[in-house]
């Protein structure tokens, strides 16, 4: 899967109520709108789309959006 | 205990109240700014929910349910033998709701009545108790209620409710399955931390405290949730567990004539209908209008959604509960005959 794509995907799990630019040096919690409900839906994500169990403890330790593009296994 | 069979015990009724109050996700509750609260509300699935007013305890909900079923069912009070409460909302630590609604409801000295603690797994489990009571023979009529009082203005999720459900021994009746598991591992995932012996209530822990200035106020009296924790759980552990089911009673998914589960929020819903490939008509859901009503939601669910196709005919219907504990129950029964009165409003 392209990172594009990935991206695209994450956006659409997350919600946010405002457009924002994502690349894969984003930084996770630097998100203005990341919250439980955005870690809610990317692991809804992680399990449907890349059939992947993470955790809430997996996503403490993701640093920016290429670890987590990493994490579902590119 | 694994999967189970139980034998000579029927299905025969069920009725739900829940309190006049609605509250809206939307229009009542936090978040401050609309469009996070419709955010909110699109990603959760609950936009109104019922909340008890201050005098109301989840008993009282359930005695009005009990009321209605008795009455449509046409038991006499002397002739119920068992009473079993299974709630976290009970009206005093001790001692027991069941046995007080044995007083309240009229039933007779020799009805067997306690209390079982669960939360949103309740309903699978106290079905197979009290069936359990009525096929070794004991008891012919019994009466299990379930519930919680659980919703508040903080917190987005949780609404009230009480229910009812009359089972009895029939020799024809046709065999109920059950598969009840248990993880005690998760049990901080939904726990109240304080307020029982590990942590008893002092004047530390009513001081409101917040992580940072965007956060809402909290006290150590309140309820934790983990919402990843629960989310993984639920999603990992009940499609398996309702296939494994399936298998164990010889029934086809496609002669399933309903799957009812524990209405946890949309997420969660959702991920385990598409799991097991369900269509959305073979799973009611109650959240958009009632929240998730903890051991209630089962009974709220095939009452609010399901109740007069309950009525017709025979039923094959899956019921699956999951949540606090950690704790998840799957129930397999066929329902013919059974009363299913409206909704009630208290």
């Amino acid at each position: 899967m392209s990172q594009e794509k990935f991206i695209e995907n994450f956006l659409s799990a997350t919600d946010f109520q405002n457009p924002v630019e994502v690349t894969m040096e984003t930084v996770l919690v630097d998100l203005p709108e990341w919250d439980s409900l955005a870690a809610l839906g990317v692991i809804v994500m992680f399990d449907m789309e890349y059939g992947k169990t993470i955790t809430g403890e997996d996503l403490h330790k993701i640093g920016t959006i290429g670890d987590l593009y990493k994490l579902a296994g590119y | 205990m694994a999967t189970s069979t139980l034998k000579n015990v029927r299905f025969s009724g069920m009725a739900t109240c829940v309190p006049k109050r609605i509250v809206s996700n939307l229009m009542d509750c936090k978040p401050q700014i609309r469009s996070e609260r419709e955010r909110l509300v699109r990603n959760i699935g609950i936009e109104t929910r019922r909340m008890a007013p201050e005098w109301q305890c989840f008993s009282d909900l359930a005695y009005a349910a009990t009321e209605k079923l008795l009455e449509q069912l046409g038991w006499q009070r002397e002739e119920i033998d068992a009473l079993i409460v299974v709630t976290q909302s009970p009206d005093y630590l001790i001692p027991a709701t069941a046995i007080i609604l044995q007083d309240r409801l009229g039933l007779s000295h020799s009805t067997v009545a306690f209390d079982v603690n669960l939360g949103c797994s309740a309903y699978p489990f106290g079905i197979n108790l009290l069936g359990s009571m009525i096929a070794a023979g004991g008891v012919k009529k019994g009466l299990l209620l379930v519930g919680d009082r659980s919703a508040t203005l903080d917190g987005p999720i949780f609404s009230d409710a009480g229910t009812a459900t009359a089972l009895e021994f029939c020799e024809d009746a046709p065999p109920m399955y059950f598969d009840l598991n248990s993880d005690g591992s998760g049990h901080k995932a939904i726990i109240l931390p304080v307020g029982g012996q590990r942590e008893p209530v002092g004047i530390q822990h009513l001081v409101p405290f917040r992580e940072n200035e965007n956060d809402q106020w909290h006290r150590a009296t309140d309820l934790i949730l983990d919402g990843p924790a629960v989310l993984s759980f639920s999603t990992q552990r009940v499609p398996p567990a309702v296939e494994k089911l399936l298998s164990y009673a010889n029934v086809e998914k496609e002669s399933v004539d309903y799957f009812v589960f524990h209405q946890a929020n949309r997420m969660i819903n959702e991920t385990i209908r598409k799991k097991l490939g369900l269509p959305v008509e073979k799973v009611p859901s109650t959240l958009r209008d009632f929240g998730n009503t903890s051991g209630a939601s089962l009974p709220v669910t095939m009452t609010a959604r399901i109740n007069k196709e309950l009525e017709s005919g025979c039923k094959r219907v899956l019921l699956s509960g999951f949540g606090i504990g950690l704790s998840w129950g799957t129930a397999l029964l066929d329902i013919t005959g059974a009363k299913f009165p409206d909704l009630i409003e208290s």
